[in-house]
């Protein structure tokens, strides 16, 4: 089974507004890494959205078309449990964030998924240990720079230890040594057989996907292997 | 006379023992791209909020234009120094593009015409014409980020000071970006930049200043 299908996907925000995709479909294979570029404003967030659920659950809007992720209708189940199946992690951490602590912040999604005490201690020193910032355990989110604040919404979301990630340009505000971070633990996650759709814009992070999708106003226009499909986006653009 | 001056700064934030940044020195000219590196959590958005007067050193004082920082009001540094937040969330407010960007150009005191063609053309610069009328919060995180950028840029302060710009613009618009910045510099203004970019660095940076443990470790 295909870890996400997206078959004839349309949306827009209002019913009488602009639509932001337009007739897309793919499917991402269960372990592959798939990377989602595109000018600003072309849709790509609003697609992470629907694979959590969020549009049409929360946000409302027009959807048409189907979104399955792990055979699930994104349609038919609630955010919390399509949680479960696609972790997602937003463009602003700050939207993501409310705990006091950066341990309050990854224990909360395990501890509300009633496991025992001593999994929940597992995983928080698992993901604080991975993502190297066991230091600030204690220290209030609201607290950490940009890029900290990154780091610490990733792990709230590895915490869940969802089959799918939703990545939505996690990498942008992090210093060399944490997206070297993040790359290797996408690697180590693909070999563990998750699947993994990141927005990205930096050339380097992007070649880490075994496919790129581009975008362009809402239309799907391209998908195919990374080298080849930057090369040509890249000189589309001409820069 | 260096523009900015920093004198023996120190700062902590409230409640916390271990200062973020430690007895910095430092002169910042109005010419030329003074970039700021330094891994997540060094300090650099905290140094940011300080040139800027949001936060107030702990210890030691900033001047700017040989003025010192704490006798001027936000509004008169601002007029100086045109700082563009890391997360261009908190900077809009308005009810429209347009209306984001004739904000704060309306409050320089132009003339209505002269004040509507700077916001005609630094609109249209960063692409957002087609967006004019639209709610700046419902843009794309990109969008915003040039809306920003826009508002800020149409003020021509004698320094821009930008938190991570490239941070959610893709290649193209980078390199719009990139080519204002040399038309800033052309026009005499300098420009601090805190950025993880190193490809974008490497392009306009004239001068490289490393933070680490709140000290400036190399230029």
């Amino acid at each position: 089974m295909d870890a996400i299908v997206v078959d004839r996907l349309s949306c827009r925000y209002q019913a009488a507004g602009r639509q932001i995709l337009k007739d897309i479909s793919f499917k991402v294979a269960p372990g592959e890494i798939v990377a989602l570029i595109g000018l600003s404003g072309c849709g790509k967030s609003t697609l992470c959205l629907c694979l959590g659920g969020i549009i049409p659950h929360y946000l409302g809007g027009e959807l048409t078309g189907q979104v399955l992720v792990n055979g699930k209708d994104t349609r038919e189940y609630r955010v919390a449990q399509l949680a479960l199946e696609v972790g997602l992690v937003f463009q602003d951490p700050d939207t993501q964030l409310f705990a006091p602590t950066v341990e309050d912040e990854i224990a909360f999604a395990p501890e509300n998924l009633c496991l025992p005490a001593e999994e929940v201690g597992t995983r928080v020193n698992k993901v604080l240990d991975t993502l190297g910032i066991s230091d600030l355990r204690k220290t209030n989110p609201n607290h950490l720079s940009g890029g900290q604040k990154h780091l610490v919404a990733m792990g709230a979301v590895l915490a869940l230890e969802p089959s799918i990630l939703a990545l939505d340009e996690v990498m942008a505000q992090l210093d060399p040594a944490g997206k070297k971070t993040i790359n290797k633990i996408l690697v180590d996650l693909r070999r563990q057989g998750k699947t993994i759709l990141m927005v990205e814009h930096d050339p380097e992070t992007v070649s880490i996907a075994d496919r790129v999708l581009v975008l362009e106003e809402g239309r799907l226009i391209k998908d195919g292997r990374a080298v080849t499909v930057l090369g040509e986006w890249e000189s589309m653009l001409r820069c | 006379m260096a523009y900015i001056e920093l004198e023996n700064v120190s700062f902590c934030y409230p409640g916390q023992s271990r200062p973020v940044l430690r007895e910095i020195n430092l002169s910042i000219l109005n010419k030329g791209v003074t970039a700021i590196t330094g891994a997540n959590g060094s300090g650099k958005t905290t140094l940011s909020k300080l040139l800027t007067g949001i936060l107030l050193p702990t210890k030691g004082r900033i001047k700017l234009n040989g003025q010192l920082l704490t006798s001027l009001t936000l509004t008169q540094i601002g007029r100086q120094i045109g700082y563009v937040f890391q997360n261009p969330d908190k900077q809009l407010f308005c009810e429209t593009v347009e209306e984001e960007i004739a904000f704060g150009v309306r409050n320089l005191g132009l003339p209505p015409d002269q004040a509507a063609q700077k916001v005609r053309e630094v609109m249209d610069y960063f692409e957002l014409t087609r967006h004019a009328q639209a709610y700046p919060l419902s843009l794309s995180a990109g969008e915003k980020r040039r809306l920003a950028l826009a508002a800020v840029f149409a003020l021509e302060p004698g320094l821009l000071l930008l938190d991570e710009p490239t941070t959610g613009l893709d290649p193209y618009r980078k390199k719009l970006l990139g080519d204002y910045l040399d038309k800033m510099l052309a026009a005499g203004r300098g420009v601090v930049l805190i950025s993880h970019d190193q490809k974008f660095i490497n392009r306009y940076a004239t001068r490289l200043m490393g933070l680490q443990d709140g000290q400036f470790i190399e230029e």
